[in-house]
């Protein structure tokens, strides 16, 4: 039986899709520093959204290693689209999909995965960061649903999302098991939403506050069910650090990519710099962590997919990758020389976005404890 | 309306590399990809397809991996693809190959337009289209940009030429060999693409005896022309600065340009 390999082929789709449609674009979308729409839109007829959704929902029958190569592959042309999509795919949508009701699902779900709709997902607070059980924001049950009140921040897609998922308090006296998603369409009276923050990297993926002040929601909008908040939450966690490995990935190819490019046309002493052993000594640490980068996300995501507990392989995966990330974008800027500071060029861009991957999904200083319990310590 | 759709995959010649000793393509690395002008064929068949309703098939030889092609095919919207693969079509020139192409589409049987690429850019002939309808005695029209009308009997194609167009009313079945003007191919759907992936995916592969062909009538063996050596064009390249203002150059250049029908 003759048959193409799916995750070669939907990479080697995405793959075009991002060097015809998306890097000849990624300069001119960073510099607007606008919701990139019109790709936004492009990546939802594809129905990339749905790639971790079961085609009789309205997915498109994918799983989380797809996801994952379309995440490392949109992030290989701009960090700020592959965001997007990202928290599109899985953080926005995930509760949606699992405890929505039939009729929420028809009017948000089905839209967001042909990009209709915008989604986002509400956790931090001012005083509530890495520290989740801190949330505040609270969720008071009245006769017939719940009133809302409370200040989120950090909202990826906060300014242009239509429709919001976010983690309230129920009961403070039960700590995590007091916490609960609800499902908050944008035109809620009480709902308000901050201007967008001016931002380091993923200058056009826009982030802002949410003031909730008695937003009043039926019940149905509570999403998953009383006291699982938390424990749904890590039934994804998993996944979105997973998912952060792979654009830490994809912002690493393209470090590399760009670095060999530059290296084979720079010439300074009468040689390209390629032949400078310097010059090879960061080409091959950028290539070695890329490479120790993908086999460590895609085992995560390949225990995702057969349903094996992989908290600590995704998270070394992300810690990993991320670092990795980090070095990309600081030895592509001593590559470039001066014209690494210059903005016309790409390794300013890496330098500053690779920013975005360290907070999201866990800061490393709180997967590196974890990861020592893990182990035993 | 049931359409074929013939698809060739190529390596993607934006990154091949000629090896500087012999000449030859580098081919090691280099990706394949649906021949462009192909991708044009497939968009306007999916597209006459959704208005007209029918069924789109598209048709490939190649060696096992040009099943990517065909999965894309299906992601695009494709309903069904065949895939002629044996080793026995290896080293195949366009006569055979077109004659390859032939007998398959004998055997699909029912269909009422074909669709293809102008050429393909690895090869850059341009001769499989119509020698596809010659070989099936069909009327061709060749570098189609636009597809004006079409009936169930008919339709009017408007093609380039060097210096113009051309509007060309032609009997169904036939066959169009097109080219980019014609349209912008869609990217293929997730959905579809991984169904593409499938053991029960609406694929056939079909070899030699399938089709009904001596090995002797295909591939190397059954061309009539052999490629004796491939080599790079040794250019002369010599570099001139035009001089003067802005306006003065440009009027130069200008007419540079057009005394070598550059333009
Ligand atoms: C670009 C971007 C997009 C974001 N999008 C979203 C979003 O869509 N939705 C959302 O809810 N949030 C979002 N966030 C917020 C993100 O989830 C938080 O930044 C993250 O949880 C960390 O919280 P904090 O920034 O408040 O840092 P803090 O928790 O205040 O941490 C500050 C520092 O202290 C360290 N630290 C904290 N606790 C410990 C400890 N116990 N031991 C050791 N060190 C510790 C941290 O590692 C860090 O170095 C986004 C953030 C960014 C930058
Ligand atoms: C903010 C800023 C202000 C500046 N201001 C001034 C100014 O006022 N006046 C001025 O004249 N210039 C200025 N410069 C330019 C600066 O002096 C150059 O950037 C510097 O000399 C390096 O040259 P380059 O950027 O062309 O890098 P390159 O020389 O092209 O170097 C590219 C890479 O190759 C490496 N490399 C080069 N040669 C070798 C080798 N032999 N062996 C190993 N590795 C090698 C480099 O280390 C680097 O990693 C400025 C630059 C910046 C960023």
């Amino acid at each position: 039986m003759i048959r193409s390999n799916s995750e070669a082929l939907i990479r080697k789709i995405m793959a075009t899709f991002v060097d015809k449609e998306l890097i000849p674009r990624a300069q001119e979308i960073d510099e607007k520093g606008e919701f990139p729409m019109e790709m936004f839109q492009e990546i939802g007829k594809m129905r990339v959204f749905g790639i971790r959704y079961p085609k009789k929902g309205g997915g498109s029958g994918g799983n989380t290693t797809l996801y994952c190569i379309i995440c490392e592959e949109l992030a290989r042309g701009l960090m700020s689209v592959a965001a997007v999509t990202a928290m599109q795919c899985l953080m926005g949508t995930n509760f949606l999909f699992h405890f929505g009701t039939d009729a929420l699902r028809e009017t948000y779900f089905l839209p967001a995965m042909g990009g209709e709709k915008i989604a986002c997902f509400c956790l931090t607070e001012a005083e509530a960061g890495s520290d989740l059980g801190n949330v505040s924001t609270s969720a008071i049950r009245t006769k017939d649903g719940y009133l809302l009140n409370g200040m989120k921040s950090w909202v990826t897609n906060g300014p242009v999302a239509d429709f919001y998922t976010i983690l309230c308090q129920t009961d403070p006296a039960k700590k995590f098991k007091g916490l609960n998603f609800f499902f908050v369409p944008r035109e809620t009276p009480g709902l308000s939403i901050g201007k967008p923050f001016d931002l380091l990297g993923t200058r056009t993926t826009p982030i802002s506050e949410l003031a909730l002040t008695d937003v009043h929601i039926p019940c149905e909008h509570m999403l998953g069910q009383e006291g699982r908040g938390m424990s749904n939450l890590l039934s994804i966690l998993a996944e979105i650090r997973a998912m952060t490995a792979a654009l830490a990935i994809g912002l690493q190819q393209a470090a590399l990519d760009d670095s060999i490019r530059y290296a084979h046309e720079r010439a300074q002493f009468g040689s390209t710099i390629s032949n400078y052993q310097l010059i090879q000594a960061k080409v091959a640490n950028m290539a070695t962590d890329l490479e120790a980068s993908r086999l460590l996300t895609y085992k995560a995501t390949h225990m995702v997919d057969e349903k094996i507990p992989c908290l600590k392989e995704a998270s070394m995966a992300k810690y990993f990758s991320t670092e990795a990330a980090c070095r990309a974008g600081d030895e592509i800027t001593r590559i470039f020389g001066a014209y690494a500071y210059s903005m016309e060029y790409s390794a300013q861009r890496y330098y500053r976005d690779n920013r975005f991957l360290l907070y999201g999904g866990g800061t490393h200083e709180i997967l590196q404890p974890n990861i020592a319990r893990w182990v035993g310590l | 309306m049931d359409i074929i759709v013939l698809v060739k995959q190529v390596p993607d010649t934006t990154e091949v590399k000629l090896d500087p000793k012999t000449g030859n393509l580098i081919r090691e690395g280099v990706e394949s990809i649906i021949n462009p002008d192909d991708l044009h064929a497939l968009e306007a068949a999916v597209d006459l397809q959704e208005t007209h309703g029918g069924k789109v098939t598209a048709l490939s030889m190649g060696p096992p991996q040009a099943i990517d092609a065909i999965s894309e095919a299906l992601g695009m919207g494709v309903h069904e693809g065949i895939l002629l693969t044996d080793k026995a079509f290896g080293g195949a020139d366009t006569w055979a190959t077109s004659f390859t192409l032939g007998k398959a589409i004998e055997k699909i049987e029912e269909y009422d337009l074909i669709l293809c690429g102008r050429q393909a850019i690895d090869g850059d002939t341009a001769q499989i289209g119509p020698q596809v309808a010659d070989y099936l005695n069909i009327p061709q029209v060749s570098y189609v940009c636009e597809i004006e009308t079409i009936e169930e009997d008919a339709l009017v194609a408007k093609t380039r030429l060097e210096d113009g167009f051309e509007r060309i009313h032609c009997g169904l079945p036939a066959l169009l060999t097109v080219i980019g003007e014609l349209n912008t191919p869609r990217y293929p759907l997730m959905g579809r693409a991984l169904d593409a992936c499938k053991e029960k995916a609406p694929i056939k592969v079909w070899n030699a005896a399938d089709i009904g062909v001596q090995t002797s009538q295909v591939g190397l063996e059954g061309s009539l022309t052999h490629v004796i050596k491939t080599f790079a064009p040794k250019f002369k390249r010599e570099t001139e600065m035009l001089e003067g203002d802005t306006r003065e150059m440009v009027g130069d250049l200008m007419g540079r340009l057009k005394e070598n029908r550059l333009i």
